[in-house]
């Protein structure tokens, strides 16, 4: 982007209805163009937001740090440079670069790298953290030539390194990708001498465009995609399966098919990081059931889930998988080296993302990989992330012994021997809960999205109850399902926000839900901010089920009114806790 | 009006949204509570990127209104007969 192009966007006028979302930009040079830029890249990510960047004092990015007040901002962003550590690494001190300094630099960086450590933790603690490692070059100030790596120069890259490792372990902190920020913009072109000496900002406008476009797709942090279909034969493997056999298809250096070995690798990764991984495939099941016993398959079949094979359309498969998981299409992928396959169905769900495998294209290949890790990367990991799979699973198993029972649905329900666990949300603010929250459309009590400050400041609230529900049975364990949060006053509850999974219908935890906020509030009143949205039909059946009326948009629940609703629960309840 | 100027222009509307073309040719450091340093140095660099210029330093601080800058770069960037750069 051109500095130009930065400040058109930057200034282009806000909807009056925006939200406003404070970024406090720490850096120990002038930030100038950087803020412009950054300005720009957020107003580009989120259009909805007011985007308002303060910055501190120059020459001072350990105090910025240890200064900010948390609750006055929503993302702490920070770009850390050579300087930072020890000011006679930047060009705009003459401290001296004697080989008798290079100890004391040395010991300087590594207590400045301490303070940064121990600042930018407390601060992730409050407010979402993005942090920028030094992009620019070190300056020739070694006794060695640049092309050697000497002993003084390769310490200080070690700290930066160390400094960057802790960080990027705290749940709270988001630290900018060097290898990323290596691909669009070159070494040799990042520094601005001139503009360092004369004005304090040492980048050029093409590396400070890049280090705003950096921070902002971080600070936004867009959701991942949730799931994957991909086709078997030259896809999964190299071969038509029904054409050479279970023994002939490949994917191996040898037979040089290794990049089906590769894509098999890669997509086992994303099952490992909970993204549902689906097989569509026109092929014999028999045949196909045979290939997933090969042992050196490198995605397991405990990996896939479900696996569509028969001769009918793909999209049939596709809607098949989407129901299984129950998700929208827009979250998912569909790969197949049939671009006429991959046509059929991106017209039955445009919505959908559908790629070409490019099976002879090694270079399209490395894209497409590179893209998948883009679309469903995520910051962190849950423990729910693991277990997503087989929950859905478990939940399958569900329905499937649900809708083939022979008793009555009570004797069902008693029969499935199940547990609800009830807890506080964790006070650094709970990812799985966020997420929950964040991307549930059908059991959501009004549709509200938080974003991470927002989420954050509720749980802190000490006067706000947020409970995660969790949920396992006799058929598998679902995992943390719900969320429900608000505030009390009186014995009066007030919900503000519920929303469940809807791998959880149809097992009465929203009624166990309620049962609970009663007894454990000592609550005579349930107050529910209710809003209905183009998707929230089954939480407005379940409401309309206990007032006997379709809700309206506050709605009140006595606790006779609902116990004359109530039916019979089977759950074991663990893991009680007092809100 | 010139290739140039037009450009030109754009880049002072960049740094000083509020004003009109008019307005922009009539400004300069006198202009009160519009030029300060930080316009002066975000307009130095809008223009030097624009028109892939490396402003020398010493005469920065010449280049304080809209018709310095102007003609500035008719004597770096001598416009073609059909009006391009």
């Amino acid at each position: 982007m051109k500095l130009i192009e930065a400040l058109k966007l930057a200034r282009r006028p806000v909807p009056e209805t925006a939200r406003e979302t404070k970024i406090f930009l720490a850096c120990g040079f002038t930030p100038l163009h950087l803020q412009a830029f950054l300005t720009a890249e957020m107003r580009v990510r989120m259009p909805e937001y007011r985007i308002t960047i303060n910055t501190g004092l120059f020459g001072d990015l350990c105090g910025n740090i240890e200064r900010i007040d948390p609750n006055g901002i929503d993302f702490l962003a920070v770009v850390v440079e050579w300087g930072d550590f020890d000011p006679r690494l930047a060009l705009r001190t003459l401290g001296g670069w004697r080989p008798s300094q290079m100890g004391d630099i040395l010991e300087s960086a590594t207590r400045t790298a301490a303070r940064l450590k121990s600042g930018l933790t407390a601060a992730s603690h409050s407010v979402p953290t993005i942090v920028c490692m030094p992009t620019l070059p070190l300056p020739p100030m070694f006794s060695c030539s640049p092309a050697q790596a000497g002993a003084a120069e390769t310490q200080l890259r070690h700290i930066a390194a160390s400094l960057a490792l802790s960080l990027s372990q705290e749940s709270g902190i988001r630290v900018v990708n060097g290898q990323a920020l290596d691909e669009v913009s070159p070494l040799n072109g990042r520094y601005d001498l001139k503009s360092d000496v004369l004005t304090g900002f040492p980048y050029t406008l093409p590396h400070a465009s890049a280090i705003g476009e950096a921070l902002s797709t971080l600070i936004q942090n867009r959701p991942p995609k949730k799931g994957l279909i991909t086709d078997l034969d030259d896809t999964l493997w190299s071969g038509i399966l029904g054409e050479v056999g279970v023994e002939r298809i490949s994917w191996h250096l040898d037979a040089h098919t290794q990049m089906h070995g590769l894509y098999q690798q890669f997509l086992a990764s994303l099952s490992g990081v909970g993204v549902l991984i689906g097989v569509a495939s026109k092929n014999d099941s028999a045949v196909v059931e045979q290939a997933f016993t090969r042992k050196d398959l490198l995605l397991s079949k405990d990996d896939v889930f479900p696996i569509e094979v028969h001769w009918s359309r793909k999209s049939e498969s596709v809607e098949r998988i989407l129901k299984a998981w129950n998700i929208g299409a827009d979250s998912v992928i569909f790969i197949d080296d049939s671009p006429m396959e991959v046509a059929e169905v991106k017209t039955a769900f445009p919505e959908m993302e559908c790629l070409a495998f490019p099976k002879n294209d090694y270079d399209e290949f490395w894209k497409l990989l590179r893209h998948l890790r883009e679309v469903f990367g995520k910051s962190m990991l849950t423990a729910d992330d693991a277990i997503r799979l087989r929950s859905i699973r478990d939940a399958s198993a569900w329905r499937d012994a649900s809708q083939s029972r022979k008793n009555s649905h009570d004797d069902f329900l008693k029969a499935a021997e199940a547990c609800v666990f009830f807890e506080s949300a964790q006070p650094d603010g709970d990812a799985r809960a966020f997420e929950l929250l964040n991307k549930t459309n059908q059991f959501n009590l009004n549709g509200k999205r938080f974003s991470e400050s927002e989420w954050r400041s509720f749980v802190k609230d000490p006067a706000a109850f947020v409970l995660t529900v969790s949920y396992k049975d006799k058929f598998g364990l679902l995992g943390k399902i719900a969320v429900i949060l608000g505030r009390t006053s009186g014995r009066v509850a007030h919900v503000s926000g519920w929303v469940m999974s809807c791998r959880a219908f149809s097992r009465r935890i929203e009624h166990q839900c309620l049962k609970y906020l009663f007894e454990t509030l000592e609550a005579d009143e349930i107050t529910l901010d209710y809003q209905l949205t183009p998707r929230n039909g089954p939480l407005q059946e379940f409401l309309t089920e206990l007032l006997g009326e379709t809700p309206g948009e506050t709605v009140r629940l006595s606790k006779e009114q609902f116990a004359s609703k109530l039916p019979p629960l089977f759950h074991r309840l663990e893991g009680i806790v007092h809100v | 009006m010139s290739d140039q100027e037009n450009r030109l222009i754009r880049c002072f509307e960049s740094v000083f949204p509020g004003l009109s073309a008019e307005e922009i040719r009539g400004t300069g450091a006198q202009s009160e509570g519009i030029w300060d340093s930080l316009a002066a140095v975000t307009l130095a660099a809008v223009i030097q990127e624009e028109f892939n210029l490396d402003i020398d330093p010493e005469i920065l601080p010449e280049l304080n209104s809209f018709e310095a800058f102007r003609s500035y770069l008719t004597r770096m960037i001598p416009e073609t007969v059909n009006g391009n750069s």
